[in-house]
């Protein structure tokens, strides 16, 4: 197995690095669905306010492939389905019983898995509401049922900020991880592609089956999948499809089809320098940040964010951690103006470049916080985007052809090949603070739109 | 401090939209991110930011400058009179230097803030480097007003014209100075113009170096009295801050610490100074050209040659913007350089042409960079 070895990029020394310790987030009394989690799919209701329904049974579907059912992370009432404009579905809210009831999904065991065909494996996957745990590059939508990709991949060295580490996950519950590989192997037919950090020690990822093995190493971009897909198996047009998911959704797959239950729980990691116990939790899916955050506490003026800081999305507390998200940060608010801050020596600015002194410690002592620090100019390609993106991709010409809106020279530069992710320390390091990752965003969909 | 801010949130209400100031929004911006740092948070993801921004980016190439500036201002003085001792020239020198800058300033901030106002786009720190730049590649004594006329067409065609901020294809300082160059020769070139008192001419280095067809050009370089290390330390005639290879260095070191300027260009700069220099000295022997028999490190600290790829190649908007047209962009400019001084002694001084002709090549190295960058990932895609 080879190396791929990475030198451009990040790491984030972002303050309030969770530990180690696993807590429970116990139970909760509703959970939340949020249809805007599901990219690329139209979603009709199969439930109305006052149903019942149990944990794994349909609350959704997909408009274009009516047997892609999306389903309740819990047993109970639907007692609110919120509405907002041209009647988009925002949320449905779930009051819970105290007790599970399981809907039932097809049993097997771990011999009976290897020689499961891929209709079996897609008509329980599609059933279950796991399905969309599989998405699908480029454009990063929930993945199309229609077709076969051309590879699968799982990346299991997370690089972001606060991502929960690998190993440990897999010492928590390590059960289903090898049998959702195998489930995916035979679902598509097609390479499995399972990418480790070189220092991975787990049992289970050395002696892992059914997959192709890579590692990766360097800083953050470095394990993200859309890295891994650039540099093993390059998307070369919009037809050229990858699915990739995460090991726990990985995991989750696994215990479906070895239990017969739709799996609710995952393990997250809360972190931030605004959140007093910074630690792994686990939670059910669809569970409200502050519930998750009950027996901890965060400063008032603090920002609730569902994912790393360098990709998540805002959440207020009674909103619900994202269907993907294995991350809940926790930052200072602020919007200090300090007087003349481009003259000062700055021992406490976070800065990748060598334009402060805190560059000479290290950022030690440099906190991070939602200040932008400078207004937003016209790009000036002093090179820090650059430096921060592991890809065979130039980003200043990309984004020039993105902002001229111009397909045929997004194409040839590889638009295919990219997703905001990948780009959002390209907009941490850029001097003008434009939106790259919003940028990359908008192309994506131009293209996807209008190509 | 307090105070300010008070009358800045005061006045901020009339220079938003609806209000009675609109037009004139990009100088409220201008004024209030001059002295407090942006208050707006970050609304999408990353939801953290680097500290960098535009204002600390051009002020740390103004820092860098400052070296070759205050050297150039003392220069200046010691020029007009060697005797007169440091306080006097440095006098001499502020008093002749600081009028051409506030002029560049003033009136080239003008045009800025005019086209800003007009094209509704904020202002640029980027001028403040623009604006320093040219006084800094003029002869100390030339006349304000074509300080003035020159500013004016490098920021109105050098800049607006063909783009605007982070558009523009030349480097708009150079393109003020070949303005003046050629506009207004007399002021410009030739030996009287590079000293202060009016009864002193002396010729630069590279004058000297071709003024007599057939001659060694080091000897020609020595017997007009210049040393290596005066020439090194800059106490030469030559425009206000072109003169000291050694402040020039300095301020280098400081851009490629801090990675304002790329390495590669400079790096690229010298490689073809270096290596079109010693093919010059090869065929010097066959020709009647003294500037043949100039060696490298002479062409190293003769002229402009470190101001301008220093200062002046680097501009990342004008540069090649890939790392491998950097090289290409940063060699060709050197080797324009010492063919231009070898060749075309008329332009003894080659580096501003060089830069130029570097900048109007730059677009064409980022096209074929970008189409082997295209014709590798085709390679890529058929492999898999």
């Amino acid at each position: 197995m080879d190396v791929i070895r990475l030198k451009k990029g990040h790491d984030l020394a972002l303050q309030g690095q969770p530990e180690k310790q696993l807590f429970s987030a116990g139970r909760s009394t509703l959970l939340k669905i949020r249809p805007a989690d599901f990219r690329g799919v139209k979603l009709k209701l199969m439930v109305k306010e006052g149903d019942h329904v149990r944990t794994g049974a349909p609350v959704l579907y997909s408009k274009t492939h009516p047997d892609l059912f999306f389903t309740s992370p819990g047993s109970g009432r639907i007692s609110r389905i919120v509405s907002g404009e041209r009647r988009v579905i925002n949320e449905i809210v779930i009051d819970l019983d105290k007790t599970d009831s399981f809907e039932a999904f097809e049993r097997f065991n771990e011999q009976s898995i290897a020689s499961l065909s891929s209709e079996r494996i897609k008509g329980q996957l599609l059933r279950s509401g796991l399905w969309p745990a599989i998405r699908q590059r480029p454009f990063s939508t929930v993945a199309n049922p229609d077709i076969v990709p051309k590879a699968v991949f799982v990346s299991a060295m997370p690089t972001a900020p606060f991502a929960p580490d690998t190993d440990y996950l897999l010492e928590q519950d390590d059960r289903g991880f090898q049998s959702g590989l195998s489930v995916l192997k035979n679902l598509t037919g097609r390479p499995v592609h399972l990418v480790i950090g070189r220092n991975a020690s787990h049992p289970l990822l050395t002696s892992v089956k059914d997959v192709v093995l890579h590692a990766f190493t360097g800083p953050h971009p470095a394990g993200n999948v859309g890295i891994h897909i650039h540099h093993i198996a390059p998307i070369r047009n919009r037809d050229d499809s990858v699915w990739y998911l995460s090991l726990q959704d990985v995991s989750r797959i696994g215990k479906l089809f070895l239990t017969g239950k739709y799996p609710v729980e995952k393990i997250i990691t809360v972190g931030g320098s605004s959140v007093e116990k910074r630690l792994y939790m686990k939670v059910r899916q669809g569970m409200m940040l502050g519930d998750i955050l009950r027996d901890n506490r965060y400063d008032e003026n603090s920002r609730l964010i569902s994912g790393d800081v360098l990709t998540g999305e805002i959440r207020m507390p009674e909103e619900p951690l994202g269907f993907y998200h294995e991350i809940l940060s926790v930052i200072p608010e602020n919007s200090d103006r300090p007087f003349i801050g481009w003259l000062r020596p700055g021992l406490r600015n976070y800065s990748v470049s060598n334009l402060f002194l805190s560059r000479l410690l290290n950022n030690r002592g440099a906190g991070l916080d939602t200040r932008m620090h400078g207004s937003p100019r016209v790009i000036i390609p002093f090179g820090n985007i650059e430096s921060v993106l592991p890809m065979d991709i130039l980003p200043t010409f990309l984004i020039k052809m993105i902002i001229a809106r111009d397909i045929d020279e997004m194409e040839k530069l590889g638009i295919y090949e990219c997703d905001p992710e990948d780009f959002a320390l390209c907009s941490f390091v850029d001097a003008s603070k434009m939106e790259i990752s919003e940028i990359i965003r908008e192309g994506l969909e131009y293209v996807e739109k209008n190509g | 401090m307090r105070r300010l801010r008070n009358i800045l949130d005061r006045i901020e209400p009339g220079f938003q939209e609806g209000g009675r100031w609109n037009r004139f929004a990009p100088l409220y911006e201008m004024v209030d991110t001059l002295f407090y740092v942006p208050g707006t948070a970050t609304s999408v993801a990353p939801h953290v930011r680097d500290a960098v921004d535009m204002k600390r980016s051009m002020i740390t190439v103004i820092i860098a400058l400052l070296p070759a500036l205050f050297f150039g201002m003392y220069n200046t003085g010691y020029q007009a009179s060697p005797e007169a001792g440091f306080l006097q020239n440095m006098q001499t020198g502020v008093l002749a230097v600081l009028p051409l800058i506030l002029v560049s300033y003033i009136v080239g901030g003008l045009w800025e803030v005019l086209f800003a106002v007009v094209r509704r786009h904020d202002i640029n720190e980027g001028f403040l480097v623009t604006g320093l730049l040219l006084p800094m590649t003029l002869p100390p004594g030339i006349p304000l007003w074509m300080v003035a006329m020159g500013i004016s067409f490098g920021i109105v065609i050098g800049k607006e014209v063909t783009g605007g901020t982070g558009y523009n294809i030349f480097n708009p300082a150079l393109v003020a100075r070949a303005f003046i160059f050629f506009a207004y020769p007399g002021q410009m070139s030739g030996d009287p113009v590079w000293s202060l008192a009016d009864e002193l001419t002396a010729a630069t280095p590279l004058a000297a170096a071709s003024s007599v067809q057939g001659a060694d050009a080091v000897g020609l370089v020595s017997g007009a009295g210049y040393s290596m290390s005066d020439m090194f330390l800059g106490l030469v005639p030559g425009s206000v801050g072109g003169t000291s290879t050694l402040a020039i260095l300095a301020g280098a070191a400081l851009l490629l610490v801090t990675r304002i300027a790329n390495w590669r260009i400079m790096a690229g700069g010298v490689v073809g100074m270096v290596a079109t220099a010693l093919l010059a000295n090869m065929i010097a022997p066959a020709s009647q050209n003294s500037m043949l028999s100039l060696t490298p490190l002479y062409h190293l600290v003769m002229g402009g040659f470190a101001f301008g790829i220093v200062f002046m190649a680097t501009d990342p908007v004008s540069a090649s913007q890939t790392n491998a047209g950097r090289w290409i962009y940063g060699v060709l400019i050197g080797f324009f350089c010492v063919l231009i001084r070898v060749l075309n002694q008329a332009f003894v001084e080659g580096i501003m042409l060089s830069v130029l002709l570097g900048n109007a090549f730059a677009p064409m190295i980022d096209y074929f960079v970008l189409q082997q960058n295209i014709a590798k990932r085709k390679r890529a895609y058929a492999k898999q």
